[in-house]
């Protein structure tokens, strides 16, 4: 029974989850660029200042000369961003299921430093959660996706961990097994849905933000057209 | 008109009138998100907000009420809220099927009552690290607002005159009364530094074609006569015009629609001369507003050129004779948010007080990370909130300025200086604000000796 269950989350739910999180990202990503264009072509001023802004987004996607006014958070969530994303992707364990089902193979990290970085996705998921607590700022603006992902994003990892280490754990494989390929699974479905969406729109969020500034050169007018608003006095 | 004190600033009484104000919000924004280029910026900010506060700890509002409404994130909340429940597929269907949030008349009031606590200075910008910027979405909202004639009445007013006036422009200075200041800034220049220099007018094919706010005829004597100065000893070809003579642009404070028609008539302006290029006074918010002009005027419009970096261009290029003598006091520099947060105009006046001044202090921090003084966004015009603007608004800036130890506090900004002024007042700061120009002009070798010991201050360096 066990077995089935397994089979069927790492085939054809896996499969199911993986294209959900790629069709919505590309969709996203699509969404985004086309709209960037129309909002480029409808510009008045088409000098964006490509050089500089791109400058920004990389010194955001790797922005360790910025942990700035709030260190402590910042070193957290740096550090659970690294683990989050080198883990699934490099994990030897991860590489030869790819290398099995698709004949697909690429360097891994080694295992020592899967470990390390998966208790520190662990910790730091649960650092980031008390943080958002304890500091009045970010409690008021947490919703309730702000605290469950951090923590729903534990569970992979520590079910990872503990299937990597049948000595930690106090379960059973199989089940500990389920819980990581299905906890895993439902993380890609909510890729798109939420603010993870961010792994594919966070290059572009610069030039998104600098695009809106660059405004039609007839909008104003087309608004009060639109409100007939043309004749209309101060 | 009347005017109803429902939010911290007053507003025409149209702008409290009706009862279908949620409807014309929605229309409003509608036709906005139509015929603008915000769609973009709104569906990516409606994605990926972090809500990580690190925008909080970067705002001087929040800084000094602690309060969670004057978070930037939340602030941008008001409207994006408003954005996904009615402009988004998903949005629809989710308050289709589970209800949820309504754009309801105390939501529009929670908006028009926030977004002008913000002074759109940008600084929280840098430091999203999904790169949100509050800043847009403070002018959006004041946008849509705007077209449900929600408008702080001391700009909506001064916009009028400009556009609707007989005056054309924000102070309401007919042109005799503007050449009559300018001949008596003719005077004082003669009369205190033995030298002829003229505000010339109506000059046709100047190179230059000058628009500084307007306000500074009425209360900034001393930076004109700087400028005026400087196209002097620099024999610069430049004119003002009598059909528009100010750089000052609200509509970048609460709608673009008003922006538009603002910056085509300062390219109007230019065109009748067959000026060359514009040139902007010492403002920021008419400065960045210019910059607007290749949005508005098409390939061929005018460039834009302010005059500090003219000046410095000038300066570096050595056609500005200088006295021996530098500027004795302490002097400081507030970067304006409109030229400095984009990292346009930072170096050029440092340079120039540098070369000036014998004791330059920098203020903390400063440059693209500076603080606004308090009154940015449009909001030193409104004198109902000057408590507001030089209480909790303005008191990293006043901390920051009380702690350089200066007596001189430059700021080449017509808005800035006025909130600068308001703020020493009010926090009982012994400094003077002047502008850039207004320390040229007592440096400048006209090599004739002055008549009066103007450049007081002054002795060798």
């Amino acid at each position: 029974m066990m077995d089935a269950w397994l089979r069927w989350a790492m085939g054809p739910l896996f499969w199911t989850a993986l294209i959900f999180m790629i069709l919505g990202l590309l969709r996203h990503l699509a969404l985004t660029l086309w709209e960037g264009a129309m909002a480029y072509r409808r510009a008045g001023d088409k000098d964006i200042p490509v050089g500089k802004l791109l400058g920004t987004t990389l010194r955001w996607m790797v922005p360790l000369g910025r942990l700035g006014n709030r260190w402590l958070f910042s070193i957290t969530t740096l550090l659970f961003h690294v683990g989050v994303i080198l883990v699934p992707l490099f994990l030897s364990g991860h590489i030869e299921l790819w290398r099995r089902g698709l004949g697909l193979s690429w360097p891994a990290i080694p295992n020592w430093l899967a470990t390390a970085l998966t208790w520190a996705v662990i910790v730091t998921a649960l650092a980031v959660v008390v943080q958002r607590v304890a500091a009045k700022d970010s409690r008021a603006l947490s919703r309730f996706q702000d605290y469950a992902l951090p923590l729903f994003i534990a569970v992979p990892f520590l079910s990872g961990f503990l299937v990597m280490h049948p000595a930690w754990n106090p379960f059973s494989r199989d089940p500990t097994l389920l819980v990581h390929v299905m906890s895993a699974n439902v993380l890609m479905f909510m890729v798109p849905l939420t603010k993870l969406s961010h792994m594919i729109l966070l290059p572009f969020t610069q030039f998104v933000s600098e695009l809106a500034w660059h405004f039609p050169p007839d909008a104003g007018s087309r608004v009060a057209v639109t409100l007939g608003k043309e004749e209309e006095a101060i | 008109m009347a005017t109803a004190q429902k939010y911290s600033y007053n507003v025409e009484q149209k702008g409290l009138q009706g009862t279908d104000k949620p409807r014309r919000f929605l229309a409003a924004f509608s036709a906005i998100l139509r015929h603008g280029n915000y769609n973009v910026a709104l569906d990516t900010f409606s994605r990926l907000s972090a809500k990580c506060a690190r925008c909080a700890a970067a705002c001087q509002i929040y800084q000094a009420t602690g309060a969670d409404e004057d978070i930037p994130c939340h602030r941008s909340e008001l409207l994006l809220r408003v954005y996904r429940r009615y402009f988004t597929q998903s949005g629809i269907l989710r308050a289709k099927l589970f209800g949820g949030f309504t754009l309801t008349e105390q939501c529009i009031d929670e908006m028009a009552e926030h977004f002008y606590r913000c002074t759109a200075c940008r600084r929280c910008k840098a430091t999203c690290p999904v790169g949100i910027d509050h800043a847009l979405i403070t002018h959006l909202a004041r946008w849509v607002l705007a077209e449900i004639d929600i408008i702080p009445r001391a700009l909506l007013v001064s916009v009028r005159e400009q556009l609707e006036g007989s005056t054309g422009n924000t102070s309401a200075i007919p042109v005799p009364a503007l050449k009559d200041t300018c001949e008596f800034l003719e005077e004082e220049l003669q009369d205190i530094y033995n030298v002829d220099i003229k505000f010339p007018f109506d000059v046709e094919g100047a190179e230059y074609v000058f628009f500084p706010a307007v306000s500074d005829f009425l209360m900034e004597a001393d930076t004109l006569m700087g400028n005026a100065a400087v196209m002097h000893v620099t024999g610069g070809s430049w004119t003002i015009g009598t059909g528009n003579y100010d750089g000052i642009n609200y509509g970048l404070f609460y709608s673009d629609r008003m922006m538009e028609r603002i910056v085509k008539n300062v390219i109007a302006e230019t065109r009748r001369l067959e000026g060359r290029k514009i040139l902007i006074g010492e403002c920021g918010h008419a400065t960045r507003s210019a910059w607007y002009v290749p949005t508005f005027g098409g390939p061929d419009a005018p460039p834009v050129v302010n005059c500090m970096e003219y000046a410095y261009e000038q300066l570096k290029a050595g056609r500005i004779p200088l006295k021996d003598e530098k500027i004795l006091e302490r002097v400081t520099y507030h970067d304006p948010c409109n030229i400095a947060r984009s990292g346009r105009i930072v170096e050029q006046p440092r340079e120039i007080l540098k070369a000036i001044c014998a004791d330059f202090v920098e203020m903390w921090p400063n440059r693209t990370d500076n603080y606004c003084c308090g009154g940015g966004g449009g909001t030193v015009s409104i004198d109902e909130i000057r408590k507001y603007r030089t209480g909790p608004l303005g008191k990293r800036k006043a901390d920051q300025l009380r702690d350089t130890g200066a007596q001189l506090i430059v700021s080449p900004c017509a808005n800035c200086k006025k909130q600068l002024k308001e703020l020493c007042q009010d926090n009982e700061l012994d400094m003077e604000v002047v502008g850039l120009h207004d320390l040229l002009l007592r440096v400048i070798d006209f090599g004739v000796p002055a008549r009066e010991p103007a450049a007081q201050g002054v002795a060798a360096g």
